[in-house]
């Protein structure tokens, strides 16, 4: 026995939806956890302007060299004498600059490939799709971090290529819910009408869309940050982009934990963890929103 | 199997046109990186004798295509062309040294972390909604998210410096030589205990999570209900009807992810100077080691397909229907 | 005639967001030894919720709202976990709707049906194969069939197998939901004369839950007419299909196709919502006979002549 409740228009489906999410611990946290986090990094500027008397962070002997934790100094100071807790601000920054404008860039490629995959079926999903689950299954870590290696890179360019290696995942989700909506009636009716492919794609599918792109753009930038930090741990990349990722690889090289500056390696490690979770926790979270039925399953 | 082989061919060709699509020529490159690192100048003519005389026995000086069809055959010959690293070994000479400490430490972490997290995952999904559960679900969910190489980096601040209960690097102890001798298998074991729980220890709970995910669906379905209305024992269902049914996706999973599992992994060698392909891969990256990183990138490949092809053939012997398709 | 089975005002819910689903909502009847006991009605009145209640497989978001299942003296409800499943299956058997996903996808035929009479009863493993095999030949499958995997079988056979596998332990009451739907009607007939076989030369009392009316009129001895959470009518079959009391029941009847008659008569309107069950006698939005009192009072259950009950205004105290 089924008992539909019709939604209409995207007013109330973002009221419902609200009222829904309101319900979920774990997006609620997640969500909540990414403000904080996006705070830090927004206020980054101003915060280490006011501690640091507005030198920039990254300058050498600022302070004593190796001081403990303290008041002044919450995670101590490294061994080149620069303020642990304004390095890894910093760091946070550019850390999420980078996730968000990779993971954008994977997101948009992932829907083109995704959705013309799927829509136009045929021979073109055939190679498209396979060329996703290709990139999918090999290990590209190795290949990406050899392109990284050869080429200088700026912001823009690191983003491309990490977006490059990271997009089949979203393509892979948004694939499979087109193919489940093509079928549905309101988008048959809308093929028989004069609406031409590229309408439908917007105006119809987009909006049945939404969760899945939201969710496909979380898991871009885990990705993106994820390769970014394994990239930057050997040491590649650009120099003058101090992500978290560089932090811990200047860190690893130095020595810090033989020297036991434990601050410097911990503080970027806790913020990257923590980063995931909320992300993983919205994404978790939105599923439940809009999978109710797995939400009962689950026994929330 | 043929669309292994296509595939396993396309990846290679792919690889090998973008390495050598990079802008810039690797062995100028090299011979500049070294320059720098050690200080020493050199006259531009001898300069460019000497990124000649390389450049030939890279056979990088004819045209691509014919480069290509040089580097096919080779491979077939597994002669990939000598290192940087080790010069002149060849690279498939340093791989190959490489390969068994990688291979015995990934096989067998993956291996465990994926037994302990599937036979967690359907039990978790047995007593869903359960405190344990709930509890185990939200760390599960937490800690399958942080990459290998944190963890890695916990674990040795941990248990290496702080608590100095494991070595920090490499294989086994600089003192001992490699012997089938107690005390060297010991020295192994106690020096991987750290890189194989970086990788268990997220990757059994990541593996929890989606078992449970599956199992909680098969819990669901028709032929359960009827396996509690027949009043079978609660084992037997666990066993025959939940866990059996919820390994065919996961034995799927494990193939599909082994590319994911690898490319953390090569961070966690490094991370512990772990003897393996991924720390010489990391060595290579440095020295901008064109041969050895080629050849660390389509090892990897190859071993992913392979894996996922074997899987592919054994899968039958678990999943009855599929027998009945083939 | 002895009573095997005792429904006492049982209610099963289903919790959503919009409130509580009503779908069995007070439903009683007893069934006797040696019958086949039909329960008829329309998708979606709550049949398949009303075995769930009994046989006690409700699952979340369902829930027991209250009742009692009295089976053999015991109530089926109330009684500990391990005590019911000593109970299942070798007194109380069920063949569930939709066989085709009733079975083990990765398990033999074979194994399926030992596992569970090795975990009833304590016998020796060829003991229990032998067991299988008759199980088996009396629902007319071939031996070959015990070493299959469920899907190499087609539906019928998928059907017998699980009919094979109710009656291997041969249990008193086996309820049957559904047996007949998404067979072919070859098959259906086939399925049909095998639950016959049950009660004539097993002695086993049938509980078949179905919509197909004409499949109740071939095989039951008695029948309940559900509608909207609750019995309308009860009655032996050829008493309430010559002379059906119910509105409800009038229009399933007719809407049986047979050969002779002109058209086929429907019911018109919809079934009500369970969330929300018309108020007095549930059938009165679609009755032809409603009247005032319809429409707010509950009409009891009475019988109107022997052995036939009905829960209709129509039926009051007159002479």
């Amino acid at each position: 026995m089924k008992f539909k409740v019709e939604a209409s228009g995207l007013r109330d489906k973002l009221s419902s939806f609200l009222a829904t999410a309101k319900g979920s611990k774990r997006f609620v946290t997640g969500l909540m956890l990414l403000f904080v986090i996006a705070g830090l990094a927004v206020f980054e500027p101003v915060i280490n302007a006011v501690r640091l008397g507005g030198r920039k962070p990254v300058e050498i002997g600022l302070f004593e060299r190796g001081l403990p934790p303290s008041l002044e100094h919450p995670l101590g100071t490294d061994m080149l004498g620069r303020d642990v807790l304004a390095l890894v601000l910093v760091g946070l920054r550019y850390s999420l600059m980078v996730g968000m404008m990779a993971g954008g860039i994977a997101t948009i490629i992932g829907m083109v490939i995704g959705i013309s995959s799927s829509y136009l079926g045929g021979r073109i999903d055939v190679v498209l799709n396979s060329i996703t689950n290709g990139i999918l299954i090999l290990p590209t870590l190795p290949l990406l971090m050899a392109i990284v290696a050869y080429v200088r890179m700026d912001m823009l360019l690191v983003s491309l290529t990490l977006a490059v290696f990271t997009w089949p995942w979203s393509a892979r989700t948004i694939r499979a819910q087109v193919l489940s909506l093509k079928e549905r009636p309101y988008i048959m009716l809308a093929k028989v009408t004069n609406l031409s492919d590229l309408e439908i794609v917007f105006k119809e599918l987009l909006v049945g869309l939404i969760p899945y792109i939201v969710a496909s753009f979380s898991f871009s930038v885990i990705g993106t940050i994820m390769a970014e930090t394994a990239l930057r741990m050997i040491g590649l990349g650009p120099a003058e982009i101090p992500t978290l990722g560089f932090l811990l690889g200047w860190a690893m090289t130095y020595g810090a934990l033989a020297q036991g500056f434990y601050t410097l390696v911990l503080a970027p490690a806790v913020l990257l963890v923590l980063i995931f979770v909320a992300l993983n926790l919205v994404n978790t979270g939105l599923d439940e929103v809009f999978n109710p039925r797995l939400k009962k399953i689950t026994g929330l | 199997m043929v669309s292994y082989a296509i595939v396993l061919f396309i990846s290679f060709t792919v690889v090998f046109f973008s390495l050598r699509l990079i802008p810039g020529d690797p062995v100028m490159r090299f011979v500049d990186l070294m320059t720098r690192r050690y200080s020493y100048e050199m006259a531009p003519e001898i300069y460019k004798n000497v990124i000649e005389e390389y450049k030939k026995m890279f056979g990088l000086d004819k045209d691509i295509f014919t480069q290509y069809l040089c580097f096919l055959r080779e491979l077939a010959k597994l002669n990939l062309g000598p290192s940087f690293l080790n010069f002149p070994a060849p690279a498939q000479v340093l791989i190959l040294r490489a390969l068994p400490w990688s291979i015995g430490l990934l096989g067998i972490a993956t291996v465990i972390a994926w037994i302990i997290g599937v036979v967690a995952g359907t039990l978790l999904a047995w007593f869903r909604g359960s405190k344990l559960d709930h509890f185990l679900f939200t760390v599960a969910i937490c800690m399958s998210q942080v990459p290998y190489y944190l963890m890695a980096l916990f674990l040795v601040m941990l248990f290496a410096y702080i608590i100095p209960l494991f070595p920090p690097r490499g294989a086994y102890s600089p003192t001992l030589v490699p012997e089938l001798s107690i005390s060297f298998i010991w020295s192994v074991l106690r020096h991987g205990t750290l890189p194989a729980l970086s990788l268990i220890l997220i990757s059994a709970f990541g593996w929890m999570v989606s078992t449970r995910s599956v199992a909680i669906t098969i819990v669901g379905e028709d032929y359960l209900r009827f396996a509690t209305a027949k009043g079978l024992k609660k084992r037997r269902i666990h066993n025959r009807y939940v866990f059996r049914n919820a390994l065919l996706p996961q034995v799927t999973g494990l193939a599909m992810s082994l590319g994911f599992i690898m490319n953390g992994f090569y961070l966690v060698e490094w991370i512990f100077s772990y003897p393996g392909v991924g720390t010489l891969l990391s060595l290579a990256l440095g020295l901008l080691d064109y041969n050895t990183i080629q050849g660390v990138i389509l090892l990897s490949m190859f071993a992913v397909l392979t894996a996922n092809l074997l899987i592919d053939l054994l899968y039958p012997l678990i999943d009855p229907r599929c027998l009945y398709e083939v | 005639m002895k009573s095997l089975l005792q429904v006492k005002d049982l209610k099963v819910y289903y919790k959503s967001i919009w409130g509580d689903f009503k779908s069995v909502d007070g439903v009683t009847f007893e069934v006797y030894e040696n019958e086949v006991f039909g329960i008829a009605g329309e998708s979606g009145c709550g049949k398949s919720s009303l075995v769930d209640g009994i046989l006690r497989l409700v699952a979340p978001p369902g829930y027991i709202a209250g009742g009692e299942v009295i089976f053999e003296g015991v109530d089926l409800l109330k009684i500990p976990e391990k005590e019911l499943r000593r109970i299942r299956w070798t007194k109380l058997a069920y063949i569930p709707q939709g066989a085709m996903n009733s079975l083990n996808p990765v398990i033999r035929i074979e194994e399926q049906i030992i596992d569970a009479i090795l975990d009833h009863k304590q016998m020796s493993k060829r003991k229990s194969r032998q067991l299988a095999l008759s199980a088996l030949k009396s629902v007319g499958l071939p031996v070959e069939v015990m070493q299959m995997y469920p899907h190499e079988l087609s539906g019928g056979m998928k059907q017998r197998v699980i009919i094979a596998m109710a009656i291997a332990l041969k249990p008193r009451l086996v309820v049957a939901d559904e047996p007949t739907t998404a067979l072919d009607v070859v098959i259906q007939r086939g399925i049909l004369q095998l639950l016959r076989r049950l009660k004539e030369d097993y002695g086993m009392t049938v509980i078949m839950v179905s919509h197909d009316m004409a499949a109740h009129a071939q095989v039951a001895d008695r029948i309940a007419i559900m509608y909207a959470g609750k019995i309308v009518e009860i009655g032996f079959v050829y008493d309430v299909f010559e002379d059906p009391l119910h509105p409800y029941t009038k229009g399933l009847i007719s809407a049986i196709p047979s050969i002779g008659r002109k058209y086929v008569k429907g019911i018109p309107g919809l079934p009500p919502s369970p969330l929300n069950w018309p108020a007095g006698c549930r059938f009165h939005p679609r009755c032809t006979y409603a009247t005032d009192v319809c429409r707010s009072v509950e009409p009891p259950m009475r019988e109107v002549s022997p052995g036939h009950f009905v829960s209709c205004h129509l039926y009051g105290e007159k002479a």
